[in-house]
C-alpha cells in the first residue's frame, strides 16, 4: 500500500493550484449540466443512424517483451513509476527498446519517443487507464499520450515529468475540439478556459525539454499551425496558459482518473462527438499536407506565416530586487 | 484674437515644465521630442534627421544595456555598426508586442520586469510571501519607475517598464501632439473631464499617462475615481471569481450609470458658467451621454469653447461600433462641438508615439521626429505606402525598454495627408485589429469593465 509519505513525495496528492482548477472545473461542469438537463438528455447518446466513432487501427508494432531487455529499476524522482505511468510494464519496456533505449543518446531517444507518440498515436477522449493499455490501443487523451511519452523516457533511464496548466486556445482548435459538442462548448464558454491541459518534459543534457505529444501533424495542419517538434511548446503556439497555472508534476494526481470515468458515464455522446470531430480534422489535415507537397513543405509554409520571431528571455536574479517575506 | 502659435506652445510648456528635462541634459531622443514647436510641421528632412539620431541613440542604448535585446540582435546578426543611413533603420530587429504579454507570476514577475529593463534598475523592495502584480508594480513605482500596463480584454495584460524619463516623454508627447493639432483651442483655464480612471489611482497606462492633464489644465475631473488594479480588472473582465466578480460587475455597472449622470451635470454647470471645456478619453462615455441628452431633448453650444480628444476604440456596445464620422456628427448635434475640435488619438502602451487626427481631414498624423512607422506584410517585411498590413514602429523615445515593436493592429499608411499640408506620413483614420489578435484598445477594455452588456454576465 502506498504510504502517505510516498503519496506526498510523488505528487499523488494534488497541488493547491491543481485542486483549485479541478474544483472550479467540476463546479462549472455541474452547473452546465444542471442548467442544461434537457440538452444533456438529448446529447448524452448518439442517436441511431448518426455517424459513430470508429477507433482507427493502431499503426505501429509492439515487439514482444523478453527477459533480456534492460529495465530501469531506479527509485529516483522522475525515474520511478507513478500513477498510471509504470514504465516497467512489458509493453513500455519492449517499445522503449524498439525505439533504441540504452543505445541512442538521451536526446535521440526522446525524439524517437516523441515522434512515435505524437505522430502515430491518436487523440481519443476516453477514461484514463494504465500506460500499457494505451500503447496497445494506440489512442488516448493528451494525458494518456503524455503518460506514454513519460513512461518511454523513464524506461530508457531518462527523467521525465508532467507540465500541466489551464489554458485557452486558438480559434481553429476551439472549432475542432470545443465546438464539436454543444455541452463541451457550454462548459468551456462558462469558464472561458479549459481547466487542464498538459505536456511532457524530458530531462536532456541538464535541461528540461518540453514535448507536446497530443497533436499529430494532421490536426496541426487542419488548424493552420506549424508541425511542432520535440522541444517546441504548445503554449504560445495554439494554447495560451492562464497566468499562474503552470505546474510541474512527477505524477498524475489522485482523482483525475475517477473524473474521466464519471464524465464518460454522464456524457458518453459528448465524448464520442469530440472523437468524431478529431477524426474529421485528421482527414482535413491530411488533405492540406498532401496539397502542400508533404509534411516538410507544409511546415515551411506554416512557419513562414506564423508570428514574428520573439526574443528569448532567460530570467536571472537581480541584486536590486529585494524580496522581504 | 487668435493667440500666436509660439505663445500658445510657450504657455503650454510653462505649465508642464516639470515633464521637460533641462536642455543641457538633452540627448538626441529629448531633442526629437521636446525640440520641435509643432512635431507635425517639422520639414521632412529635418524631421528624419531628428528621428534617425534618436532611434540610433536608443538602439545603441538597448543593444548595450539590455541583455535580452542584445541576445536577440546577436541571434539576428544585427549590430550597432549596421545603422549608417536612414534606410538602415528598417533593419532594426523588432519585438512582437506579444512578447510583453508573456510573463511569469509572483516573485518571478518582478524578475521578469527587471530582466526586460534597459540599464540599471534601482533597488526595489517587495514585501509579502506571494506578491501579486499590483504589489510588484507598486513597489517598482515606489522606487522611481513608472511601470504601466494595458488591461487586456482576455485578462492578459501587457506590462511595460518605463523609467520616469520615458514616462514623462509619453505624457508630454500625448499632450503636446494633441494641443498642436487642436490649436488654438487649448488654454490653461479650460475645464477638463477625463473619461478614464483617475491617473493617480491606477497603473493602467491609458489612465496613468493622463497625469499631465492635471498640470496642463486648471481643473480636471475624472470619470472613475476608484482604484483600478489588475485584480479588479480580472474580476470584472474575465468573469472568474464567482460571487465576488458578480458583485464587482454589478457595482461597476451602477457606477457607469452614475458617471453618465455626473458628466451631464458637469456639462450643464460649465455651460452655465460659460467655461471652455475639453473631454479626453474613451468615446463610449460621450456617446452614452449624448444619447441620454438627446432623449431628454437637451442640446448645448460649445462650438467655440469645446474640444474632444478620444482614444482607445470605437465600440459603444458589445455588438455596436460607432463610426468616427457619426460620433463627430452626434457631438456637433448635441454638444455643439465642432468636428475639427473632435480628434482621435492612436497610441499604445508599448510606445510613446501618439498619432493624432488632423482637424482638417481626420487622418492620423505620425510624430515622425522621434517615431519611425512601418507597415508589415504577412511575412513581417515592410510594405510601401498605400498597402494594408501590420503596424510596427521604432520608437526613439524609450530609454528603459526597446520600443521597437510589431503591433497587432491593421493599418494603411499614406506618404502625405490627402487633406492637410502637414508634411509627414499618416495612417488612415480608423485602425482595426489584425486577424487572430485579441480585441484591444483602452476604451474597449474600459467599456468591457464597466458595461453590463459585456464580460462574464
Amino acid at each position: 500500500m502506498t504510504s502517505l509519505f510516498e503519496m506526498k513525495e510523488k505528487g499523488y496528492i494534488p497541488q493547491k493550484m491543481y485542486a483549485k482548477l479541478f474544483i472550479a472545473g467540476a463546479f462549472s461542469l455541474s452547473k452546465t449540466l444542471l442548467l442544461n438537463i434537457g440538452d444533456l438528455k438529448k446529447l448524452r447518446n448518439i442517436p441511431p443512424g448518426s455517424q459513430r466513432y470508429i477507433r482507427p487501427k493502431r499503426d505501429y508494432e509492439i515487439p514482444k517483451f523478453t527477459k533480456d531487455m534492460k529495465i530501469n529499476n531506479s527509485d529516483e524522482k522522475y525515474l520511478r513509476p507513478t500513477l498510471y505511468c509504470d514504465h516497467r510494464e512489458p509493453e513500455v519496456v519492449a517499445l522503449a527498446h524498439k525505439l533504441g533505449a540504452y543505445k541512442k543518446s538521451d536526446k535521440e531517444f526522446a525524439e524517437a519517443a516523441f515522434e512515435l507518440v505524437k505522430e502515430h498515436m491518436i487523440l481519443e477522449i476516453c477514461p484514463l487507464n494504465r500506460v500499457g493499455e494505451t500503447i496497445n490501443r494506440g489512442t488516448g487523451t493528451c494525458f494518456h499520450l503524455i503518460t506514454v511519452f513519460i513512461a518511454l523516457c523513464r524506461a530508457a533511464g531518462i527523467k521525465a515529468r508532467y507540465k500541466i496548466f489551464a489554458m485557452n486556445m486558438i480559434q481553429a482548435w476551439y472549432d475542432s475540439v470545443v465546438e464539436a459538442d454543444p455541452l463541451v462548448k457550454k462548459w468551456y464558454d462558462s469558464m472561458g478556459y479549459f481547466m487542464l491541459e498538459g505536456e511532457g518534459e524530458a530531462f536532456i543534457d541538464g535541461k528540461w525539454v518540453v514535448a507536446h505529444v497530443g497533436a499529430e501533424a494532421e490536426r496541426q495542419a487542419a488548424a493552420g499551425i506549424p508541425i511542432t517538434k520535440f522541444g517546441e511548446d504548445s503554449i504560445g503556439n495554439w494554447f495560451f496558459a492562464i497566468p499562474g497555472t503552470i505546474m510541474y508534476m512527477e505524477s498524475i494526481p489522485y482523482g483525475f482518473s475517477g473524473s474521466t470515468k464519471l464524465l464518460k458515464k454522464i456524457a458518453p455522446g459528448s465524448m464520442e462527438r469530440v472523437n468524431i470531430s478529431i477524426q474529421k480534422q485528421i482527414k482535413k489535415g491530411h488533405k492540406i499536407i498532401e496539397e502542400s507537397g508533404g509534411v516538410e513543405a507544409y511546415d515551411k509554409i506554416a512557419r513562414s506565416q506564423k508570428g514574428a520571431k520573439k526574443p528569448e528571455l532567460k530570467i536571472e536574479s537581480k541584486s536590486q530586487i529585494v524580496f522581504e517575506d | 484674437m487668435t493667440i500666436d502659435f509660439d505663445d500658445y506652445i510657450k504657455r503650454f510648456d510653462k505649465h508642464v515644465e516639470k515633464y521637460i528635462p533641462p536642455k543641457k541634459d538633452w540627448a538626441p531622443p529629448d531633442l526629437a521630442v521636446y525640440g520641435p514647436k509643432d512635431p507635425f510641421k517639422v520639414p521632412l528632412k529635418e524631421g528624419k534627421e531628428l528621428q534617425f539620431d534618436a532611434i540610433k541613440y536608443q538602439f545603441k542604448n538597448h543593444y548595450e544595456n539590455n541583455k535580452m535585446y542584445h541576445g536577440f540582435c546577436k541571434e539576428l546578426k544585427f549590430t550597432t555598426d549596421k545603422i549608417k543611413k536612414y534606410e538602415d533603420l528598417e533593419k532594426i530587429p523588432l519585438i512582437p508586442a506579444e512578447f510583453y504579454k508573456e510573463y511569469p507570476l509572483g516573485k518571478d514577475f518582478a524578475l521578469w520586469l527587471a530582466n526586460i529593463f534597459t540599464g540599471e534598475i534601482p533597488q526595489v523592495k517587495i514585501s509579502g510571501k506571494n506578491p501579486n502584480f499590483d504589489d510588484i508594480i507598486n513597489s517598482f513605482n515606489a522606487s522611481g519607475l513608472a511601470v504601466a500596463y494595458s488591461s487586456g480584454t482576455s485578462g492578459r495584460h501587457t506590462f511595460i517598464p518605463r523609467d520616469n524619463r520615458t514616462f514623462f516623454i509619453a505624457e508630454y508627447a500625448a499632450a503636446k501632439n494633441a494641443i498642436c493639432m487642436a490649436y488654438p483651442v487649448y488654454s490653461y483655464d479650460m475645464k477638463g473631464y477625463l473619461l478614464m480612471p483617475n491617473p493617480f489611482k491606477t497603473n493602467v497606462f491609458a489612465g496613468k499617462v493622463c497625469t499631465i492633464y492635471y498640470d496642463a489644465i486648471s481643473e480636471v475631473k475624472s470619470a472613475i475615481d476608484k482604484e483600478i488594479n489588475t485584480e479588479l480588472i480580472k474580476l470584472s473582465m474575465t468573469g472568474s471569481g464567482g460571487f465576488k466578480a458578480k458583485m464587482i460587475k454589478k457595482y461597476l455597472a451602477k457606477m457607469n450609470k452614475k458617471i453618465i449622470n455626473d458628466i451631464i451635470k458637469w456639462i450643464e454647470k460649465n455651460n452655465k458658467e460659460k467655461n471652455k471645456i475639453v473631454f479626453a478619453g474613451a468615446p463610449f462615455f460621450l456617446y452614452e451621454v449624448t444619447n441620454k441628452l438627446k432623449e431628454q431633448g437637451k442640446t448645448f453650444d460649445f462650438s467655440d469653447k469645446g474640444a474632444i480628444l478620444t482614444g482607445g476604440g470605437w465600440k459603444v456596445h458589445e455588438n455596436q461600433r460607432v463610426s468616427l464620422e457619426d460620433f463627430r456628427k452626434q457631438m456637433k448635434e448635441v454638444l455643439g462641438i465642432n468636428s475639427e475640435h473632435c480628434l482621435d488619438l492612436y497610441g499604445m502602451v508599448e510606445g510613446n508615439g501618439w498619432n493624432i487626427h488632423c482637424p482638417e481631414g481626420h487622418y492620423l498624423h505620425i510624430p515622425y521626429t522621434y517615431y519611425h512607422p512601418m507597415v508589415l506584410d504577412d511575412k513581417f517585411k515592410p510594405v510601401g505606402y498605400g498597402e494594408w498590413g501590420r503596424f510596427a514602429f521604432l520608437d526613439g523615445s524609450t530609454f528603459s525598454y526597446p520600443g521597437f515593436i510589431i503591433s497587432g493592429d491593421k493599418v494603411r499608411m499614406l506618404e502625405h495627408c490627402p487633406v492637410c499640408d502637414r508634411p509627414g506620413p499618416v495612417l488612415e483614420p480608423e485602425v482595426t485589429r489584425a486577424s487572430g489578435k485579441e480585441m484591444r484598445g483602452c476604451a474597449e477594455e474600459l467599456r468591457r469593465m464597466i458595461s453590463t452588456d459585456a464580460g462574464g454576465d
